[in-house]
């Protein structure tokens, strides 16, 4: 048994703490930090200051429309137009979320982008995808693009068997090739260095940063290369003490310290694999990386990428403020979403249609008398969705009370309390004690039932919505 | 007119589905009577209306004997002015 270092005493208290500095609940609960990290690099211990991502320039970016698309069925033109609008609004004046990349190969393609840019945002800038091929700048030019994400993958499972090349030398030169051919172009390359959490990185990543950091110097400030790190098959760990070539924390310091690649000019891009894409995105964030690239409901190759509204909800979290971002829009983009026929798990967070219902009477019990008890945030406030209950056998008196309270609108001393909805409790219960019911009691015929029993509510509520 | 316990006896009766006679005051709602959540409810409901009362909501539901809820329905009739035959 381990021997006893400290005793603790009972701080007895009459007032509850309830630590509202960090649940703040007007806000996502705030993440502070109380030191800095520390992480072993080639044996040194390097420390690293979190608390600063502050008042660093993070950013989000997103490739809903490139990623994003490879896991379902092409968009129309007119979706991607209205997803934009949305994103844009979403992203606010500051442009937290600050780019999204758009295929140029077809004509639809480029379609697309000119009919988003004639909306006339300044966010999300629009920025390309194209292979690792001199012609293909050509494309990027004609639709006036700045910038262009291109393929240069890095681990040598892609290097030798999947683009063929004989030698990491002849790779490297191929890619520098084309790097010249954006410079030529006035365009700003993003190397997509794909597979990096499978590459050699002393071997090949860091050769080509630096190398491409050397290219860098001749150009100019806005067509300097940036470097997208790439997990493409969600390899990355974001824990202290993992090596290399997985460890995000490592990755990252050494592209941004020992090759000196600004964190301006790194982003992330993660996928969902093993379940880490959002922990691994926020991981690159906090280690020097300002780009977090993402997917709208984390649509994305395979298992997905990191969930845009997951980072937009982080990013308030660490910053402790929205940055102007209107997170109302997250629900109305699932709604378009779903209407569109992309679906979205009910308990999908944040925009799943039961994220925040309860189905225990225990917890609707607790809902009821404090809304902070069971809600993980002021979630009506910040996405239009208030706290609910689904009510089944197990949702007892105070579930029913809470939804019908919920359903009607009604706060504070306005509540009807659980004695008054007696009949509609007894009616739930019947559903399944008498007529042997097994499935969840819809909305509608809650409704229905509302309307029964309570018709003055009833009245008053339909009036309202007039 | 009958008494008060008489009445919360006829009540509990009504609601829990048993006789009437076979209630007595030390009786407690759950442990002796099998009243379950709703039921709960449902008696605190039934004596607002049999007295035609308003009851606290956790005040009411905290009693837990069929004595208990005798003497808490008779000082919230004595407070809200409803006549009754003690």
């Amino acid at each position: 048994m381990n021997k006893k270092t400290k005793r603790h005493k009972l701080v007895d208290a009459r007032q509850p703490n309830l630590v509202e500095d960090v649940y703040v609940h007007s806000l996502p609960p705030l993440i502070r930090f109380d030191g800095p990290a520390v992480e072993y690099i080639d044996g040194e211990a390097v420390e690293f200051d979190f608390g600063a991502v502050k008042d660093r320039p993070i950013v989000i970016t997103d490739t809903t429309f490139r990623d994003g698309q490879q896991a379902r069925p092409p968009y129309t033109i007119d979706q991607m137009v209205h997803i934009y609008d949305l994103l844009s609004r979403l992203s606010g004046p500051q442009g937290v979320i600050r780019q999204t990349e758009f295929f140029l190969y077809t004509k639809n393609d480029r379609e697309t982008l000119d009919r988003c840019r004639a909306l006339g945002h300044k966010y999300p800038e629009c920025t390309g995808w194209i292979r690792a091929v001199k012609g293909d700048f050509r494309l990027v030019k004609e639709a006036g693009l700045q910038e262009s994400g291109m393929l240069t993958s890095s681990s040598d499972y892609h290097i030798f068997h999947k683009l063929k090349f004989r030698s990491r030398k002849e790779c490297m030169e191929s890619y520098c090739e084309v790097v010249d051919a954006a410079f030529e172009a006035g365009v700003r390359p993003r190397c997509h260095l794909e597979d990096i959490t499978r590459a050699d990185i002393d071997g090949f990543v860091l050769p080509f940063a630096e190398r491409l950091m050397e290219m860098s110097e001749q150009v100019p400030e806005e067509l300097k290369t940036k470097i997208r790190l790439c997990d493409t098959m969600g390899f990355g760990i974001s824990y202290p003490g993992a090596e290399l070539p997985r460890s995000i924390p490592k990755l990252i310091y050494k592209l941004n310290k020992e090759i000196g690649v600004p964190s301006n000019r790194l982003e992330w891009h993660g996928h969902n694999d093993f379940h880490k894409v959002h922990t691994n995105g926020v991981t690159a964030w906090l280690y020097g990386c300002d780009a977090v690239n993402t997917t709208l409901f984390g649509f994305g190759e395979r298992t997905g990428n990191p969930p845009l509204e997951s980072a937009v909800m982080e990013y308030i979290a660490l910053k402790a403020d929205t940055c102007g971002m209107d997170t109302l829009v997250i629900t109305e983009l699932a709604d378009y979403m779903r209407s569109i026929g992309l679906p979205i798990p009910d308990n999908y967070p944040f925009a799943g249609r039961a994220f925040n219902t309860t189905r225990a009477g225990i917890h609707a019990g607790g809902l009821r008398q404090d809304e902070r008890i069971y809600n993980i945030f002021d979630t009506e406030a910040l996405l239009g969705r208030p706290a609910r209950v689904a009510i089944t056998d197990k949702s007892g008196a105070d579930g029913v009370a809470h939804w019908v309270n919920e359903f009607f609108g009604l706060k504070g001393g306005e509540r009807i309390n659980k004695i008054k909805i007696h009949k509609l409790a007894r009616w739930v219960i019947d559903q399944y004690e008498v007529e042997g019911r097994l499935t969840a009691i819809s909305d509608q015929e809650l409704e229905a039932k509302a309307k029964e029993f309570f018709p003055d509510y009833w009245a008053k509520h339909t009036a309202s919505q007039k | 007119m009958a008494t008060v316990e008489e009445r919360v006896k006829t009540v509990t009766a009504q609601v829990l589905k048993l006789n009437a006679d076979e209630i007595k005051g030390e009786d407690n709602f759950t442990a002796d009577l099998g009243a379950e959540s709703v039921q709960s409810i449902e008696l605190v409901a039934m004596f607002e209306e049999e007295f035609g009362i308003e009851m606290d909501e956790d005040a009411a539901l905290s009693v837990e004997t069929v004595g208990g809820a005798v003497d808490f329905i008779t000082k919230v009739c004595r407070e809200q002015g409803v006549e009754i035959e003690e």
